[in-house]
């Protein structure tokens, strides 16, 4: 009895310290993070000082941020910016969570188009048509930050492009140009395949970028602007033979993907064409700094398919945006921020510490790939079309598309049942097709 | 007998002076449980009765999400789809991971050389994070890089490789596989106790009797092992009606690929929180609705398994 | 009876085989933590040519791990504590007493057995938030403890109802009030129901990495599987990291688990089936 009672008593200690113990470790450490350390600040009787949090799901982008954010900080030294990132798949749970709860980030990156903006339909943004410098942006980049409203609530950060990237010193050793419409592109793999050189690094298994590479493909062969601006009037849609078309060139595409593509991820095509087992690559230009992480004495280059007019089209959005959080209690800081985010200094900085194309007019890079992708896009840009304008719906129709590809891929869809899947989700829910 | 009269006594009259306090005993426990779980959950529940734009609450809206998520499209299809995927999921998880787990208890009980070491064993995985289980079968099942097909390759078994997580033909069963590897040592302990409370003499008897290793097995060790059996099927259907992690480690929350990994759980997760990578439309109110939907299966079916597993002990 | 030979050993076969295919994976995961990044892809099932720390090293300076660790252990141990506490007070009174309520307030644990707490997250979040405790270690706590109560009232409930009432009453005659009876005599004897619930719950806190995701954001406070995950993002590419990663993050679990493996099999089910 007696042992047992010494070991109920130690027992007892030991949840009575640990409870004391970490009662004061944590009264101890100040709270830095988004949410309590609004409360402690206040009380340091600095009214100067104030902390911002910032949330992305750029993981990778922290250190870069972290220059940026210096040079912010010493030009307003009365503001302290934390930033702080995300796994990308799970910053909507968390970032949707927190501002249900009152507890958002002061500033927080926004998803582009409708994903990023039905935060700012629910009242969970503050409206930027005011901060200076916003207007400088060209009306179809501010379209990724605007909400039903037709107020902008993002500063739009960078413009993305997608094209097929290809490794010049395999195409150079195989005796092979760079193709320029679908026909060549066709040819050209075929070519490569006859030679024992798998032609495309691609895989099904991460559908956003089945409709990211049909993005690439589609505008070619659907015309273009010409075939947005009919989907808006409602005088085409996804039923019509040019839409049509553009899904079966993607699956006229598989006998040059590698073995297995169907279980393939980001990370596998990727290291494929990083690594030379693979000569052609379609890709956002957003992976070109990954891709050159892996492998810096890649000699690569990119192409794009032409349109009718017999220039090559690129396929471009504006990626996420910065807003600012309506309930923050530092929106005077928060808004001097993204005045800065909206200046030619910070789209400089921005596209050189990421290799990325700044969504800040004018800015320019010293890296000729992005370079060319910017000329490109001034020239003659056409609207990654399933994202742009179909982000919306229950699941979204840019999901039905994604998922009915990989379905195509996988043989449990022809092309016209993706492109029926499609239509039935737009008449769902866009106006131009409910009749 | 004067003695026990006195105990009664005793205790009888100490009884009305500290009774109240006995009441204190399950205080805690309850404050916590209900403040962070039933208020929480229940909370929740109500959010299925309203409209919701994005994540903002608008106006009630009755069981309006209850009939959406059961008449239109594709709403309707992607719960069938889900919930026969739930299905799949319990009746493999018994086969395969009960069913060799009752196998292997029944030869550890069987007595073999070294059973300490193999118990050990086959527990192991259990103690990994589900994030950690999901993102090493991922490396391992990596069509190209990947240890499994490598070593199917290695031993001349070339056309067996294939992109396991990839083809939906193999990818739920490749996870629901990954997950008996996860739950197989925990349900070999539950069944190996089960066996070894069997009264030795009952055995013994039966042997004397001239029962071969079968008819024993059969008339005395199932039946009387049947209440952990019992334990274990409930365990198991909770457990796989409510499949998530794994699912969501190793597929997404799409259920990739072409949805052949959607269970309920993860169906709730997209609607709740949004499509792929949080880049989707949020529908509150309909995850709400699935929630309390999947509630009730798991609530109900157990519900029933515990009185009937109940009124066979009492019989017994 | 006696077995064939040829059927023993088909036993042993079915016995070890499955034992191989149990830890095997668990064995690559390590040896590959050791080997090159080009090594692990050239050559999957190989032994490491030699044994590199290398991706060790760099883990260690990109991720605050012993952090990580110490709030694991300190969320665990914590919320096992308060587990143990709170369900075996509960599960006494459960058992022991007859109040009219007892069958509904039994019924009103079970429930949470059978709904995944995650369901609720928005509620819990502004919970949390109310009572200050966002970014704070006990809002992993107090989580811990609700969400494993339900089962262990259920184990604890079982065990202490397969006690003779004799032993209550002979205490009783000595003049033991209602908590001596629970703490001094009843509490000793269900020590193995107590080890169950001890480790099912430590398992449990110990691997969750939903909630850390959400209620925490600085990195020095996250426990070891929500920091591992911001870390899985960002090294997607290099295995020889993230099988270090997954090592590290499994390899304190295992340790213990080798130690006492004994103990733990025997805790663990010794009041499971009850």
């Amino acid at each position: 009895m007696k042992k047992k009672r010494v070991s109920v008593f130690l027992s007892t200690l030991l949840v009575a310290s640990a409870l004391l113990g970490a009662c004061s470790s944590n009264t101890s450490s100040p709270d830095t993070g988004s949410q309590g350390g609004k409360e402690n600040l206040g009380s340091q009787g600095n009214q100067e000082q104030v902390v911002l949090s910032m949330h992305s799901w750029r993981v990778e982008d922290g250190d870069g941020y972290k220059k940026i954010i210096k040079e912010f900080e010493q030009t307003n030294p009365g503001v302290k910016i934390e930033f702080k990132a995300f796994k990308s798949t799970e910053y909507n749970t968390i970032l949707n969570t927190a501002l249900q709860g009152d507890s958002g980030p002061d500033i927080m990156q926004l998803r582009p188009y409708q994903a990023g903006m039905s935060l700012a339909d629910s009242g969970y943004l503050e409206p930027l048509d005011s901060v200076p410098g916003i207007n400088h942006f060209a009306p179809d980049v501010l379209k990724a930050a605007t909400a039903k409203d037709g107020k902008v609530y993002g500063v739009p950060l960078s413009l993305n492009s997608t094209q097929i990237y290809y490794n010049k010193k395999m195409f150079v050793d195989q005796g092979i140009q760079e193709p320029k419409t679908w026909d060549e592109l066709l040819q050209t793999a075929k070519a490569l395949k006859d030679k024992g050189v798998t032609p495309f690094a691609f895989g099904a298994k991460e559908a956003w970028l089945l409709s990211l590479s049909h993005g690439v493909i589609a505008p070619a062969e659907y015309g273009g602007n010409e075939f947005v601006d009919k989907v808006q009037k409602g005088e085409a849609n996804f039923l019509s033979p040019e839409f049509k078309k553009s899904i079966e060139q993607m699956k006229e595409l598989a006998p040059y993907f590698p073995d297995n593509f169907v279980g393939l991820d980001q990370n596998d095509t990727r290291a494929l064409f990083a690594t030379e087992k693979a000569a052609m690559y379609i890709h956002g230009s957003f992976d070109l700094d990954p891709m050159h992480k892996l492998n810096p004495n890649l000699d690569v280059d990119f192409f794009t398919l032409q349109g009718q007019d017999g220039n090559p089209l690129i396929t471009t959005w504006v990626d996420g945006s910065w807003g600012v959080n309506a309930k923050s209690p530092h929106k005077e800081a928060a808004l001097k921020f993204m005045e800065f985010m909206a200046t030619q200094k910070f789209g400089e900085m921005f596209a050189n510490e990421f290799k990325r194309i700044s969504a800040v007019p004018g800015v320019k890079v010293d890296d000729p790939l992005v370079n060319k992708m910017a000329e490109r896009t001034e020239k003659n840009a056409t609207p990654y079309l399933i994202l742009v304008y179909f982000g919306e719906g229950n699941p979204t129709t840019k999901a039905e598309l994604e998922n009915s590809l990989q379905g195509m891929y996988l043989d449990k869809m022809t092309p016209d049942q993706v492109a029926e899947t499609v239509q039935k989700s737009a008449e769902s829910w866009f106006a131009p097709f409910k009749k | 007998m004067n003695h026990m009269q006195k105990a009664t006594e005793r205790a009888g009259r100490s009884k009305p002076r500290r009774r109240w306090l006995i009441h204190l005993f399950p205080l805690p426990a309850l404050l916590v449980y209900a403040a962070f779980v039933i208020y929480p959950i229940f909370s929740a529940f109500t959010y299925s009765l309203y409209d919701w734009e994005g994540i903002s609450r608008k106006g009630f809206a009755g069981f309006q999400n209850f009939v959406t998520l059961f008449t239109v499209e594709p709403f309707n299809e992607m719960f069938w789809n889900a919930i026969k995927h739930n299905l799949v999921y319990f009746i493999v998880e018994m086969v395969v991971q009960n069913g060799i787990a009752f196998g292997l208890a029944y030869v550890i009980y069987r007595k073999i050389r070294g059973s300490g070491v193999l118990k050990a064993a086959y527990f192991l995985p259990r103690l990994l994070s589900v994030i950690i289980v999901g993102f090493l079968w991922k490396l391992i099942l990596n069509p190209n890089f990947g240890a499994l097909n490598a070593l199917l390759t290695h031993l001349g078994l070339e056309a067996w490789a294939r992109p396991w997580l990839g083809d939906p033909n193999t990818a739920l069963m490749t996870i629901i596989l990954i997950n008996c590897w996860f739950g197989i040592g925990f349900a070999v302990l539950i069944f190996l106790a089960g066996l070894q409370s069997i009264p030795e003499e009952l055995v013994e008897a039966a042997r004397l009797d001239g029962a071969s290793g079968l008819t024993l097995l059969r008339k005395i060790i199932l039946p009387l092992v049947m209440p952990s059996v019992t334990i274990m099927t409930i365990l198991t259907f909770i457990q796989a009606f409510e499949a998530f992690e794994l699912i969501y480690a190793m597929e997404g929350s799409q259920g990739e690929p072409f949805r052949s990994t959607d269970t309920l759980a993860v169906y709730f997760y997209r609607l709740a929180f949004g499509g792929p990578s949080g880049t989707g439309s949020v529908a509150i109110g309909l995850g709400s609705a699935l929630s309390v939907i999947l509630f009730f299966i798991v609530a109900s079916v157990s519900a029933i398994s515990v009185f009937l597993l109940r009124k066979k002990e009492i019989q017994h | 009876m006696k077995t064939s030979v040829g059927a023993r050993s088909l036993q042993y076969l079915f016995a070890y085989l499955f034992g191989l295919i149990a830890i095997y994976p668990i064995f690559l995961m390590i040896v590959s933590s050791f080997k090159t990044n080009a090594e692990i892809l050239a050559a999957p099932l190989s032994l490491p040519a030699s044994f590199g720390f290398e991706s060790y090293v760099s883990l260690w300076e990109s991720v605050p791990f012993a952090d990580f660790f110490w709030n694991s252990v300190f969320v665990s141990v914590v919320s096992v504590l308060l587990i143990l506490l709170f369900s075996a007070l509960a599960a006494f009174y459960l058992a022991r007493y007859s109040f009219k309520w007892n069958g509904l307030l039994y019924f009103f644990f079970l429930i949470g057995l059978m709904i995944p707490i995650k369901l609720g997250i928005v509620p819990l979040f502004l919970l949390m938030k109310q009572l200050g405790l966002l970014n704070s270690l006990w809002s992993l706590i107090l989580i811990n403890t609700a969400g494993g109560i339900p089962i262990s009232v259920f184990i604890l409930t079982g065990f202490f109802r397969t006690l003779p009432v004799q032993l209550e009453e002979a205490a009783r005659i000595d003049g033991c009030n209602d908590f001596q009876v629970f703490w001094r005599v009843l509490l000793p004897l269900i020590r193995p129901a107590l080890g169950t619930v001890m480790i099912i719950n430590f398992i449990q806190a110990w691997n969750d990495f939903f909630f850390p995701l959400i209620f925490i954001q600085e990195d020095v406070k996250k426990t070891i599987p929500a920091g591992m995950l911001s870390l899985f993002g960002e090294y997607e590419t290099d295995w020889s990291m993230l099988f270090a990663g997954l090592t590290l993050s499994a390899l304190p679990m295992i340790i213990v688990f080798l130690l006492a493996s004994k103990q733990f099999m025997e805790g663990l089910t010794a009041g499971a089936v009850k």
